[in-house]
């Protein structure tokens, strides 16, 4: 009994802060504000998984923790480098065109 | 329930109030600053330190078998995870701004750089040497 109160609290304390994530991932004014705000909306659902997983005493939740895990990691890495590729193609169009060419290969190879 | 139920009841929860709290002071330093390189500081310490503190918790209070062992495996991926994605969010943050100069204060060769420094310490050794 005293278990299940601690997680029905743990969880509920999460839940606000992750409300709290996501006014500060849709208020951000930069793009890396709200990659940042995700990667923390990560951590946190993990850790509401692990708790599930104590609470309804299913073993194999923790696997589905461990794939959001990497999931949300691989997210956050995809992410960062296609708005760097962006970026480059934008800033090396104004360049001439032969730079164009070799650097538009470049940064297609990076995103 | 038996005195040892009780002291690791006591234990976990005091590893999970630990990391609820490192997670509101991430909250609060997201919020508190005002630029992303410098919030970056409170998220990293949240998806480090504060994830954690509250899987050491549950793994006390899951006691010895698998269930303890893949939460271990967490712990293990998300150290070697999370520097990564914060030095790719900070390089991210660093190509894309044009305007990072009025931020922050940038070195265009890496020398200068390096004489500062060499500078500062020369000069604290030498008030080391004084005191």
């Amino acid at each position: 009994m005293i278990y299940h109160t601690i997680y029905i609290t743990m969880l509920i304390l999460l839940s606000f802060m992750l409300l709290a994530c996501l006014i500060r991932a849709v208020r951000g004014p930069l793009i890396a504000d709200r990659l940042m705000a995700v990667n923390m909306m990560g951590t946190m659902v993990m850790v509401m998984i692990a708790v599930l997983a104590l609470m309804l005493k299913e073993g194999y939740l923790i696997d589905i923790c461990l794939i959001y895990a990497m999931i949300s990691f691989l997210a956050v890495v995809v992410l960062s480098k296609v708005y760097i590729g962006i970026y480059e193609e934008k800033h090396h169009k104004k360049d001439s065109d032969n730079d164009h060419t070799v650097k538009g290969d470049l940064s297609d190879g990076n995103a | 329930m038996g005195t040892l139920e009780w002291i690791k009841i006591i234990i976990g929860s005091a590893f999970l109030i630990c990391g609820v709290v490192i997670f509101f002071t991430e909250l609060f330093g997201v919020f508190h600053f005002q630029y992303v390189l410098n919030r970056m500081h409170a998220a990293a310490m949240g998806d480090t330190l504060g994830i954690t503190s509250c899987l050491i918790g549950l793994m006390i209070f899951s006691g010895f078998n698998y269930t303890t062992l893949k939460i271990l495996l967490i712990i293990c991926f998300l150290w070697f995870a999370s520097p990564v994605s914060s030095h790719v969010l900070a390089r991210l943050e660093a190509t894309t701004n044009e305007n990072l100069s009025e931020r922050c204060e940038i070195y265009e060769d890496l020398d200068v750089l390096e004489q500062e420094l060499a500078g500062r310490n020369m000069t604290k050794d030498v008030k080391e040497d004084r005191l």
